[in-house]
């Protein structure tokens, strides 16, 4: 191997270069101003390196900040190391990678699993070229976890870098990159090794790692290392990835056989049996409980299988004809056991091989191009070519294009149209020069939006480079943006930079939208893992930071440790402070220009008086960085109320999406809605469990009715014994009863006083829960029951269960008894003993208890919940029982301490230390282990029953820089809904789908039009009587006036013909017992109509901007009074559109014939669920059931859709987005269809 | 599609268009209560209910939430919080459904032909299973001692389907603001 060269000369020149330019660095980044400061904000691993680095600069005042010091005292290292040029910042302890830190990795885990994590933490990374889409790479590995990442960059930092790199401040200027970056990526995970390498890099310096990435390399060079990465062995992963202005490429080749492990981190899909026939093929259908998710071709396992026992064998089985509830397989099963009852069925998911080609070949060779947007279906072909061109420009001029010089993109297009002239394949019949010049114009610039998104991509690609998880990108990809251009030609003076730090943003954008940008007035909802990257981007952007300009960021929340591992702007010294504070105060120090407020207020109906009218009026455009659908529902009817453009985003492990809301342009957030998530249906969850969601289900409600509900029923009694009594009297219904029982046994029977008694009380509820309910449960329904109709009760998916048998020597028993007995200690504020988390010794103490045997009742009901039947016979009339119990409490109460009271306690998931998720998961497990259900570990009982929401970096990062681009668009204020793109994406297969937002419904009546976008005016406060004649002259009868969900007039009720003579606004007050506060102008009224020929219209908003300010006689409403109407309506109309829906259907014959099976990356499109996002697959389905109800004529089986089945092509699937709408244009699509 | 917000006043609209004792909580379109009457043909012909609605804010995509007020003694209700375990309200839900399909469809449906292989009423369900008649008798005795009209409050006579519960009794308007989701 040559010797490297002597890192040494290089450092030292970089380091005469910062103290040239000391008169630069007036304005250092607050945590690097000065020691005191470093001492307060290092994280303590690193402080031991510190303190040695401050002698140091105490002792040489040649060094201006202790960074620079640092860097001097690295160099040093360096020289008595000669580690090959690799120069190591901080002193971490890289002696044995420590196991996963669950805390502050729970909701990356929740994507990867603990395997791949491993694989991560065990993989070193080169990133190469530390500009925008370097630093952001760098950003999303190191806060993913891998070993170590090492920075490459030879250059020096320019102004010019200000516009992308996130750490760079203009005292940066000068430095070499990747030392720029370091110190501020290493603080964001101490576990990773983060360090530099500032000299001219060797082919073998890449046999160091297991995946190099380019982001700033020449084709020649990237080709020679590319084919000693392809060769050796093992092979190493090699990305080139690139942005040049709204242009952006990436190329992956991972090996010549590359074993991915999990193509699409879905779980193994599972089917409940029903049948099996002996058959060839043989005909499996499974219960209708839930639908199957196989595929053709996917291979299954059996097990449980009763009867035809040969399917046990643990051997996989390929499917075949995979329908809602059957499929088949292809095995003579004639001769196999007779099917009697039971099994499961579970796919089996395989490894893929990919054989990458090496560069060289796929450059002349590339293979299908992975596609984003299908109104752009030939734009990566010449994408391919143009970046090639691009690549032998600057070896021949040594310089990009510039911006608004034409001779350079004349220049560019002669090279292209040189190359593509001499393809011998492929060749492109058109250049298309304007796209060039487009091109060759943005060439130099990296935009952080587009850094952002490939930042995301490419970080997501190396962590499957090293980990095998998910499908890598295969081979090319190519991306363009070019409609965020402003719409309006510009002049090419508008491109010349300023000597700013956004000049390489001017040099695409010019510098009119720039001032935009800056002066934008911008709101921020939210400030987690989407907030912190949409801060980053538009502090970059330079967003909010002129002079009119100002940035509001509004959040709740405090920052806890599992945010750490992606909300990049937040330290582990930040933990327990206001989200929105710490990120505005790292945002403003990316940029200080940044005009920026932070706000501690959820958004919502509570908070209209900080967000009141004036500030929405103000506002020009609204980011939602939301974590929930309701929050997201509620900023949108802001939006659409003041006219504020909205730009949406969400993110659901490796999935992202993003959706414009434009004012008159496209639909808003709330016009199409995912279905609710389904709930297992109660009888399942008291009784009939059958897999360990169920389970999981059941144990949270345990919990929080033993820890949560019942203390504080309790604590109500203790305060109150006479008001609460005489209300549980009043109720005097079997559940005031129910709880009075249970307030009693807290009080009476089961009361605690000593740790012993907690530990006896969690042994009779593991006896009551785990042994007692099964009993009397088979007691009722024996093993042998049959229902009225002679078939076996006990059959799937219904599993039939075995009481446990307690063992002390059991550790999964003894953990329940554990977890339950520390909490209950906690509710009575007993104190724990020592030995109580000391096995042996907890096991003895419950040992010494003898638990008393169970008959069960005869005739008495079964235990279908956690009822008490202590005192239950159902003939009994609850009045008298609750007299009974009242008399009973009583007598408690005069043996309680004084002033006693419970301690409740809420169900916290993100504490290990606190037995909340211990005694979940044993109640789950235990339960699990009464049915035969396969247990969980806690950590995956903490996912389920915690509802954690996967989140990795890398989809964040992307789906930031996807909404940032179409910023650009809103800003400018004047694109068409063209323009615009809503995308979905899934980084684990990768998918890039992009469209159109979809243009707002259009009303029609008489010679009126309107969408939801529009509002009529409607001046003064005008009585009920009035505002009805006021429609009745536009020939609209109303019939129904709302106000929020109260109901001021129904022409129903003849009591509402009284109200006919009020003013509107006193009826809201009223009878919806509103009140405007005097920062509201506006008051909410829907009305539904009918036209005269009592067909339903929507009619528009009414906004009335009264000045009944005088004439409202209230002195509640100060400035406004009744302001605003509106007039909802679908009847008849709606329904009437049903069914002219499936009228056409079933003439145009789109039945089951039309089969399509859709590839595996849009079936996995359906795997989304929808609670975290706005925008997703059950939505879809929503649209597809409605399709497919509309051929089945089952209304029962509404969801029951088969995709296979759908009339869809794969052009319409593009989107989810699209595929919201998909049942007014598939009409017209199918209209067409026929015709031809 | 139309609104959620619009669904509401529809099939609110629909149901009492229908000829259903419909009892609004202070003019609340979120919850109310609508007098049911069980099917002939049916051991529970005879007994009246009053059945509380609840349509969550996400009405229609998500169910409404159905349950009987006054005890009934049925494998799929539960007795002690009157809750419903129906498939098709609970489960198999769809927006293309409505309140009337509910109280025409659903509920008697369910009163017809109890599902004992999924119960929620355990006991009433082994009965069913196992003695019809002392089954049917137990309902026909649940009927006559909790499902007359006198126990859910009604007159013998029919009242006007506008007499509203008391409007002061369920005072609470911010949550009707808060219930505010519809474009």
């Amino acid at each position: 191997m040559p010797l490297p060269p002597l890192p040494c000369s290089l450092h030292l020149q970089s380091h005469t270069f910062i103290i040239t330019h000391l008169p630069c660095e007036q304005q250092p980044k607050p945590p690097k101003a000065t020691t005191s400061h470093c001492s307060a904000f290092i994280p303590a691993p690193l402080l031991s390196s510190f303190s040695l680095t401050f002698v140091s600069i105490l002792s040489s005042s040649a060094y201006s900040s202790p960074f620079d010091a640092l860097y001097a005292s690295k160099k040093e290292s360096c020289n008595s190391n000669d580690n090959n040029g690799v120069s190591i910042t901080m002193a971490m302890d890289d002696s044995n990678p420590p196991d996963i830190d669950e805390d502050l990795h729970s909701r990356q885990l929740a994507v990867y699993g603990r395997d791949t994590m491993r694989r991560l933490f065990a993989s070193n990374v080169l990133i190469s070229g530390m500009q925008g889409l370097g630093v952001e790479i760098a950003k999303n590995l190191v806060l993913a976890g891998v070993k170590s990442v090492t920075l490459h960059d030879e250059g020096t930092v320019e102004l010019w870098d200000l516009s992308s790199n996130f750490v760079f401040s203009q005292s940066d200027v000068g430095k070499n990159r990747a030392l720029a970056c370091v110190q501020e990526l290493q603080e964001l995970n101490n576990a990773v090794l983060v360090s530099t390498l500032t000299t001219k890099l060797t082919k073998e310096q890449l046999s160091d790692f297991q995946a190099v990435v380019f982001t700033d390399i020449t084709l020649e060079k990237a080709i020679e290392f590319n084919d000693y990465c392809h060769s050796h062995q093992p092979p190493i992963a090699f990305i080139k990835a690139e942005v040049r202005g709204l242009f952006g490429s990436v190329f992956c080749d991972f090996g010549p056989e590359f074993t991915v492990i999990d193509v699409d981190g879905e779980e193994p899909h599972t089917g409940i049996i029903a049948s099996i026939s002996n058959d060839n093929p043989s005909l499996v259908s499974c219960v209708d409980d839930e639908r199957l998710e196989f595929q053709d071709g996917d291979l299954v396992v059996f097990s449980e299988v009763h009867g035809m026992t040969e399917l046990n064998d643990g051997h996989p089985r390929k499917i075949k004809n995979a329908r809602s509830y059957t499929f088949t397989l292809e095995e003579d099963t004639t001769n196999y056991g007779v099917y009697q009852k039971g099994g499961i069925v579970t796919q089996v998911k395989q490894p893929k091989v990919l054989n990458f080609k090496p560069l060289k070949e796929a450059l002349s060779d590339p293979g299908d191009f992975l596609l984003s947007d299908f109104s752009k279906f030939d734009r990566s072909p010449f994408l391919h070519l143009a970046f090639q061109a691009l690549d032998k420009f600057l070896c021949e001029v040594g310089r990009y294009p510039v911006a608004g010089i034409e001779e350079d993109a004349q220049k560019l297009i002669s090279i292209a149209s040189r190359m593509n002239d001499d393809l011998t394949a492929g060749r492109l019949e058109d250049i298309n020069p304007k796209l060039l010049r487009c091109f060759a114009f943005g060439a130099r610039a990296v935009l952080n939006p587009m850094a952002a998104m490939f930042g995301g991509i490419v970080g997501q690609e190396v962590v499957k480079a090293c980990s095998g998880k998910f499908c890598p990108l295969f081979q090319f990809f190519y991306f363009d943006s070019v409609e965020s251009l402003p719409s309006e030609q510009l002049d090419p003076n508008d491109f010349a930079p300023l000597n700013s730090r956004y000049d390489a943003q001017i040099s695409v954008f010019g510098c009119k939208l720039q001032k935009k940008l800056e002066d934008a007035k911008v709101l921020v909802v939210g400030s987690g893992a989407l907030g912190c990257e949409f801060l980053k981007n538009l502090a970059l952007m330079g967003v909010s930071c002129g002079g009119q300009g100002k940035l509001t960021i509004t959040d709740d929340d405090v920052i806890e440790k599992s945010n750490l591992s992606r909300q990049f702007l937040f330290r582990d010294w930040n933990i327990g402070q206001a989200k929105s504070t710490v990120a505005a105060a790292s945002a403003a120090s990316i940029n200080p220009q940044l005009c920026i407020e932070a706000l501690q207020n959820r958004v919502g109906p509570e908070t209209e008086n900080v967000f009141d009218d004036t500030f929405w009026e103000n506002l020009t455009v609204v980011i939602n960085a939301l974590d929930n659908v309701n929050a997201r529902l509620y900023v949108d009817q802001r939006c659409l109320y003041f006219q504020k453009p909205l730009l949406e985003s969400g993110t659901l492990g490796a999935k992202c999406n993003t959706q414009m809301i434009i004012p008159h342009l496209s639909e808003n957030y709330g016009a199409s809605r995912d279905p609710p998530e389904k709930q297992a249906p109660m009888c399942t969850v008291h009784s009939f469990p059958h897999n360990i969601d169920h389970c999981l289900t059941w144990a949270r409600s345990e919990f929080e009715g033993l820890l949560e509900k019942i203390p504080t029923e309790v604590n109500a009694y203790l305060s109150n014994p006479g008001e609460y009594t005489s209300s549980m009297r009043k109720a005097g219904d079997a559940q005031a009863r129910d709880t009075l029982e249970r307030v009693l046994e807290c009080l009476g029977r089961e009361r605690c006083e000593t740790f012993q008694d907690c530990v006896t009380w969690a042994r009779l509820k593991f006896e009551d829960y785990f042994a007692n309910r099964v009993k009397q449960l088979i007691y009722t329904f024996p093993e042998d029951a049959a229902t009225s109709t002679g078939a076996p009760f006990w059959s799937a998916p219904k599993r039939f269960p075995h009481p446990l048998q307690f063992l002390s020597s059991d550790p999964s028993n003894l953990h329940f008894i554990m977890a339950a007995s520390i909490l209950r200690a906690e509710i009575f504020g007993i104190p724990v003993p020592d030995w109580a988390k000391h096995p042996r010794k907890l096991a003895k103490a419950v040992d010494e208890f003898v638990v008393p045997e169970f008959h069960p009742k005869t005739d008495a009901k079964i235990v279908t919940d956690e009822k008490a039947t202590s005192l239950s016979s159902s003939s009994i009339d609850d009045a008298a029982v609750i007299d009974e119990l009242v008399a009973k409490l009583r007598q408690c109460l005069g043996m309680m301490p004084p002033n006693f009271r419970m301690k409740p306690i809420q169900f916290e998931k993100d504490d290990d230390t606190n037995y909340h998720m211990d005694l979940i998961a044993a109640l789950a497990n235990m339960r699990a282990r009464n049915y035969g259900i396969p247990e969980v570990e806690k950590l995956k009982a903490k996912f389920i029953a915690g509802r954690i929401i996967p989140a990795i970096a890398t989809s964040t990062a992307m789906a930031t820089g996807l909404v940032c681009l179409e910023l650009y668009k809103v800003l400018d204020g004047i694109h068409k809904v063209e323009d615009y793109r809503n995308t979905f994406a899934n980084l684990a297969l990768p998918l890039f789908s992009m469209a159109e937002p979809v243009p707002p419904k259009v009303f029609k009546h008489r010679d009126m039009s309107w969408t939801v976008w529009d509002r009529w005016v409607l001046k003064g406060n005008p009585t009920l009587r009035e505002l009805v004649q006021w429609l009745k002259d536009k020939g609209l009868n109303a019939y129904s006036i709302s106000c929020g969900s109260c109901l001021l007039f129904n022409s129903m009720f003849p009591r509402h013909r009284e109200r006919m003579d009020k003013k509107v606004v006193d009826l809201a007050r009223e009878v919806a017992k509103l009140e405007i506060p005097p920062y509201r102008r506006h008051l909410d009224v829907v009305v539904a109509c009918e036209d005269d020929e009592d067909n339903d219209i929507d009619i528009p908003l009414v906004p009335n901007t009264a000045n009944s300010v005088q004439r409202g006689r209230s002195k509640f409403f100060p400035r406004a009074a009744f302001n605003l109407l509106r007039f909802d309506k679908v009847r008849k109309k709606d329904i009437c559109g049903e069914i002219l829906v499936v009228l056409m259907l079933k003439q145009l014959g789109v039945l089951k014939g039309a089969i399509i099976s859709l590839p595996l990356h849009l079936t996995s499109v359906y795997g989304v669920q929808h609670s975290h996002f706005p925008f997703s697959a059950p939505r879809l389905r929503t649209i597809a059931a409605t399709l497919q109800i509309s051929l089945s004529p089952d209304l029962t089986s509404i969801y029951d859709i088969q995709y296979s089945y759908l009339p869809f092509s794969t052009p319409h699937l593009r989107t989810i987005a699209a595929a919201t709408q998909i049942s007014l244009s598939l009409v017209d699509w199918l209209l067409q269809r026929s015709s031809l | 599609m139309s609104s959620p917000s619009k669904r509401r006043e529809m099939d609110l609209m629909k149901l009492m268009m229908s000829d259903y004792k419909v009892e609004m909580i202070n003019d609340g379109m979120q919850e109310f209560y609508v007098e049911f009457h069980g099917p002939s043909g049916s051991p529970y012909n005879g007994g009246v209910w009053r059945i509380r609605v609840e349509l969550p804010d996400a009405y229609p995509y998500k169910s409404p939430s159905i349950g009987f007020v006054n005890k009934i003694y049925h494998p799929n209700v539960d007795e002690m919080s009157g809750s419903v375990c129906l498939d098709v309200i609970n489960q198999t839900w769809s927006p293309m459904f409505d309140l009337v399909n509910v109280f025409e469809v659903f509920l008697p449906q369910l009163l017809l032909y109890p599902n004992p292989s999924d119960p929620l009423n355990g006991e009433a369900a082994a009965l069913m299973m196992r003695d019809r008649a002392t089954y049917e008798q137990r309902v026909k005795e649940y009927c006559e001692r909790y499902a007359k009209p006198e126990h859910i409050g009604a007159t013998p006579e029919a009242k006007s389907s506008d007499e509203e519960l008391s409007e002061e009794e369920y005072a609470s308007s911010d949550e009707g603001m808060a219930g505010e989701a519809d474009p």
